[in-house]
């Protein structure tokens, strides 16, 4: 509950942070042209980033391609031995 | 395929940087250059910087909606079914 409390502190302070931005005059025309802009290149920003951590996750995603094919070489010899044994695997999970 | 599924990763994070990148030069650079500079050129009028994202969001939200509807049709004719 802590952390939804902290996150609404965060996005109310910037919504009144821009709505002061927005209302306050005076402003060089430059950054008056930017500000009506930010809430919607928030979104942007952060589907961008969103996107990004995906793209990251799934480029240095682990894999252990050695581990396995060990992982198939142990189910074969396991399956041989319990068949030896007089257990059926293969049928069994029907 | 891991090769594949790498190179998905790659594309997508380098369409999010340029995106990015992009979006950032138009909305919060452009103001600051003259505006008879050559690089105006390069984004469309300043109103489309709303109306792309909103429009892209407004798209996406009906397409997760649709899909989430469909599952839901899916799945209660299923289970009448079985039922």
């Amino acid at each position: 509950m802590k952390h939804v409390w902290k996150l609404g502190t965060i996005i109310t302070t910037l919504v009144v942070l821009w709505l002061a931005l927005l209302t306050s005059s005076g402003l060089p025309s430059t950054l008056s042209a930017i500000v009506p802009y930010l809430p919607i290149y928030a979104v942007v920003a952060l589907g961008c980033y969103g996107l990004a951590m995906v793209g990251y996750g799934l480029m240095v995603f682990p894999t252990c391609p050695t581990e396995a094919i060990q992982l198939q070489q142990d189910i074969a010899e396991a399956k041989v031995f319990l068949a030896s044994h007089g257990i059926d695997v293969n049928h069994s999970s029907d | 395929m891991d090769l594949a599924d790498r190179t998905v990763g790659f594309v997508l994070l380098l369409f999010s940087v340029s995106l990015f990148s992009y979006y950032t030069f138009w909305v919060i650079i452009t103001p600051f250059v003259d505006s008879d500079h050559f690089v105006h050129g390069f984004f469309p009028a300043r109103e489309y910087a709303i109306l792309i994202p909103a429009f892209a969001g407004v798209t996406l939200l009906s397409l997760i909606m649709i899909f989430v509807g469909v599952v839901l049709l899916r799945s209660g004719k299923s289970k009448s079914k079985t039922a």
